[in-house]
């Protein structure tokens, strides 16, 4: 995929993000499309493009939102780059290996995010990580599998070789 | 120079890394100025149609669903309206013979949710309303059940409203039967906490809070919320009393601004309700 296409999907998913995602919320929890595109993004591309566009996709998020400026744009760079280090050698075929990637990914994102978000207020940081963090994780991750297990299959219908699917 | 071009050779992820989490936090450092509020104002342009579109599809259960509850709710205000007619007359008369200020009641303009924040830590909305319909910042969010929020950005045809529940906002509120006042902040989901409320003051389970006025920042008299729990403070002189909000913050879908004030004999708003009736039941 070139630079322009990505950039294209990025923006994509950043509109869904912001406009729509939340008609699926359950129990007020959201899954975080953007995690799942920087988890693909690193596995397929390495770090240095998933923390450019984890920035710009977390700087569009924040313009959106009514969030701290730069709140996002901080949390979804050090995400890239984190899932990058921990997920990138390890098993990046497995689709519910990524699954796993995107969860922890967006664990990491709320362990940045809270503490501006909350104004560093613990109880409030607690309360929050359990009420909605792990929820939202495990929902980005279920979204994430089916994203790619789904796209693993339109992939593999392509390359087949002998010119028919 | 021969450093930076070192770094990027050897450590490009690295120093990649490093630049995007300076300019983050240099952002955060920067606070809500001119141009980033330009930046939200384009961002939110651009946006606007795809929350036009993603807005509009609602199922037709719900439509017919809240068309039923609200052929019953204009049946309910009908009678309320004449009962209102006969209370306003008399309180006219009586705040004249007391040589009262002539007071105003609200001008609501109706506006839609057309985006939520997608962050579950900062929460706020956008509505279909914006300085095209003479919108400020600062106005009142109401839906008909009591207070959302208020206007904290305004754009060319849409605006951000900062949701009640939020760190970030307290509410001078007083309790409807007994007039105690304190200061509501938000817990959790939908609950709030009536903070400076005394040991000896008069707030009982089921009480409704409304907004007391007293903060500037909130008009006087609009519901807020109901207390459902009160306990003591251990060894405290100050008790502590848990309020529920009214309004759902989770699903919120059509809303009121309150953009001003209108008299209390301006019928403009009845006359509308009463020509509206009128041809409803001459389609019928």
């Amino acid at each position: 995929m070139n630079v322009a296409r990505i950039v294209f999907v990025a923006l994509v998913v950043f509109v869904i993000q912001v406009t729509a995602i939340h008609r699926i919320a359950i129990a007020g929890c959201t899954p975080d499309l953007t995690v799942i595109l920087l988890v693909a993004l690193v596995l397929e591309r390495g770090p240095v493009l998933a923390v450019v566009i984890g920035f710009l996709l977390g700087f569009l998020q924040d313009l959106g939102n009514a969030s701290l400026l730069g709140m996002n744009a901080l949390a979804k760079s050090v995400l890239a780059y984190g899932v990058s280090r921990v997920g990138g050698g390890l098993l990046p075929e497995n689709v519910l290996f990524k699954g796993f990637i995107v969860f922890a990914g967006c664990i990491l994102n709320d362990i940045i995010v809270l503490p501006i978000a909350t104004s560093f207020s613990v109880g409030q940081m607690i309360v929050s990580f359990f009420r909605y963090s792990l929820l939202s994780a495990l929902y980005s991750a279920l979204v994430g599998v089916c994203i790619f297990a789904l796209v693993e299959l339109l992939t593999r219908r392509v390359v087949r070789p002998g010119g028919g699917y | 120079m021969h450093v930076l071009l070192l770094l990027f050779e050897k450590h490009l992820d690295k120093t990649v890394l490093a630049i995007a989490v300076a300019l983050a936090i240099v952002l955060l450092s920067v606070g809500d100025q001119s141009q980033i509020r330009t930046a939200r104002a384009i961002t939110s342009v651009l946006l606007y149609p795809v929350n036009r579109v993603t807005g509009s599809f609602a199922s037709v259960e719900s439509l017919k669903q809240e068309n039923g509850e609200l052929r019953e709710m204009v049946v309910t205000l009908y009678q309320e309206r004449e009962r209102l007619l006969q209370f306003g007359e008399e309180r006219n008369r009586l705040r004249k013979l007391l040589d009262l200020k002539a007071d105003t009641f609200h001008r609501f303009l109706s506006c839609e949710v057309i985006e939520r924040s997608s962050s579950p830590y900062v929460h706020s909305i956008m509505v279909d309303r914006g300085a095209s319909d003479s919108v400020r910042s600062g106005m009142v969010v109401v839906n008909y059940r009591g207070l959302v929020g208020r206007v904290s950005q305004v754009f060319p045809w849409s605006s951000q409203v900062l949701l009640l529940n939020n760190k970030a906002i307290s509410v001078s509120c007083a309790d409807r039967r007994s007039r105690v006042v304190g200061m509501l902040e938000w817990d959790r989901g939908n609950y709030f906490r009536l903070e400076y409320v005394g040991k000896e003051e008069d707030v009982i389970v089921g009480d409704t809070l409304i907004t007391s006025g007293l903060g500037l920042l909130f008009p006087k008299g609009f519901p807020v919320g109901t207390v459902f729990q009160i306990t003591d403070e251990k060894g405290g002189i100050a008790k502590r009393v848990r309020v529920a909000s009214l309004a759902n913050m989770n699903a919120l879908e059509e809303l009121f601004i309150v953009t001003g004030g209108r008299e209390w004999n301006d019928t403009g708003l009845l006359d509308e309700l009463e020509k509206f009736q009128v041809k409803r039941t001459h389609s019928r």
